[in-house]
Parts: C-alpha cells; sequence; structure tokens
C-alpha cells in the first residue's frame, strides 16, 4: 500500500518523544489525518506567500513567515534558536552559516 | 512611561465607545441585550487582535519588501477564512472604483477649468453629474 506523507515509524516516534506518556498505536490514523491537514494548509500558504512577494519559488524568508503567523517565531523566538533547539547538526549546518578555515563563511549569507 | 499608559487608555476607550455603539446596533437587530462586562470583553479583544494584525500586516509588507501596508497584505491576512476574504476583496473593489472614479472626475474639473472657454460642451457633461 503506497500512501503519501511521511512514514509511520517517523510519525509515532516524534510524536512519543514530545508527548510526556505513553502513546497507544490506534492514534496513528487520527495523526495521519491531521499532518495531512496540515501539509495541505502549509503548502496553500507558502504558495500564497511566495506570489504576494512577486515570486513563484518558495524561499527561506517564506517559511519563516509562514512560522511566525503559527507563533513559533516571535520577537522573543528567533529562528535560528529554533533551528539550534529542534534540528539536528547536519541539517542546522546547512542552514546557519559558520566559519571554516580560510576565513570562507558556509554557507553564504543571504541578508 | 506613564504617557503611554495614558495614550493606551485612551485608545482603548476609544475602542470601547465603537464596540458599545455595534453591540447597540446589533442587539437591536436581534431583540437581545449585551451586558456591560460583554462589551468591555469585546473591546478589550479587539484591541489585542488590532495588536497581532498591525504585527501580521507589518510582517506581510516587509515580506514584500514594502514599508506601506498595502490592500493585497490585508486580503493576505483575511485569506484563511473564505467568507471574510471574500467580503474584504469585495470591499477593495468597491474601494478602488470609488477612488477611479474620484481620480477622473478631478482631472475632468481640472480639464474643465482649462478648457472653459474653447469647450463649453465638456462644461455641460460635467455639470450633468
Amino acid at each position: 500500500q503506497q500512501s503519501k506523507g511521511l512514514p509511520k515509524s517517523y510519525i509515532m516516534s516524534t510524536f512519543k518523544h514530545f508527548a510526556k506518556t505513553a502513546v497507544s498505536s490506534d492514534t496513528y490514523p487520527v495523526l495521519k489525518d491531521i499532518m495531512d491537514k496540515y501539509f495541505d494548509r502549509l503548502a496553500d500558504d507558502l504558495e500564497a506567500y511566495a506570489t504576494h512577494a512577486n515570486r513563484k519559488t518558495i524561499e527561506v524568508e517564506d517559511v519563516e513567515l509562514l512560522m511566525r503567523r503559527q507563533g513559533f517565531v516571535t520577537d522573543s523566538m528567533p529562528v535560528d534558536v529554533l533551528i539550534e533547539k529542534y534540528l539536528p547538526r547536519e541539517y542546522r549546518t546547512l542552514l546557519k552559516p559558520m566559519a571554516t578555515s580560510g576565513n570562507k563563511v558556509i554557507p553564504k549569507q543571504r541578508r | 512611561m506613564d504617557d503611554e499608559f495614558l495614550h493606551h487608555q485612551r485608545l482603548k476607550a476609544a475602542v470601547h465607545f465603537t464596540v458599545g455603539r455595534f453591540c447597540q446596533e446589533i442587539g437591536r437587530d436581534c431583540q437581545k441585550e449585551f451586558s456591560k462586562m460583554a462589551i468591555a470583553a469585546i473591546a478589550e479583544t479587539t484591541f489585542r487582535q488590532c495588536d497581532t494584525f498591525a504585527k501580521d500586516l507589518e510582517a506581510f509588507a516587509r515580506h514584500a519588501k514594502r514599508t506601506t501596508v498595502t490592500m493585497e497584505d490585508v486580503k493576505l491576512a483575511a485569506r484563511r477564512s473564505t467568507s471574510l476574504s471574500n467580503y474584504i476583496t469585495q470591499k477593495s473593489e468597491e474601494l478602488t472604483s470609488n477612488n477611479k472614479e474620484q481620480k477622473e472626475r478631478k482631472k475632468k474639473q481640472t480639464g474643465k477649468r482649462k478648457s472653459a472657454d474653447s469647450l463649453p460642451e465638456t462644461e455641460a457633461v460635467g455639470n450633468e453629474d
């Protein structure tokens, strides 16, 4: 059975990680439904934000704006802190500029 | 600090007044009354809603690399609720058409003054509306 979306094991393990109590397996259908709806809305919003800035490509700014509207990013909680807190190191290095040998900054700073 | 507080209070009072008027009107239509506490609660909610609304609009304008909030930002803020966004789109269309009419009228008037002697016909048309 080919199903779209994140794999079941990933969703359940993430949910169990953040839930402080035991999670029964019959929560999965509901969770999956919620995740599907979430991603539908996410895509819709990102598209609107990109067209708002006269772009056809969704960029980091759009995602940042979305997270600001969702209330994850606030004045007291910048994106960098969230990246630091929730993303594993290999993804963090892709997003946060870091000085390497030869006085080079990887990746290049956008702003 | 104290001055800012007073300013805040004055803004809140203005919001409260307007909310009271709206509630009266709605109450008359539905033949129900709003308690004073309910009106105060709605006023407070409106006030805080304005805060989040302002922040959102600012973020949207900055996102489109503008410093002025425009109609597009307002539409984007109201996008999630279909009926609300429909209403706002309709209103914005009305506003833009009104603005256009006014501009055209102004143009006509200035044009009329310039060519009042040479073209009396345009003056007659202008007087009609």
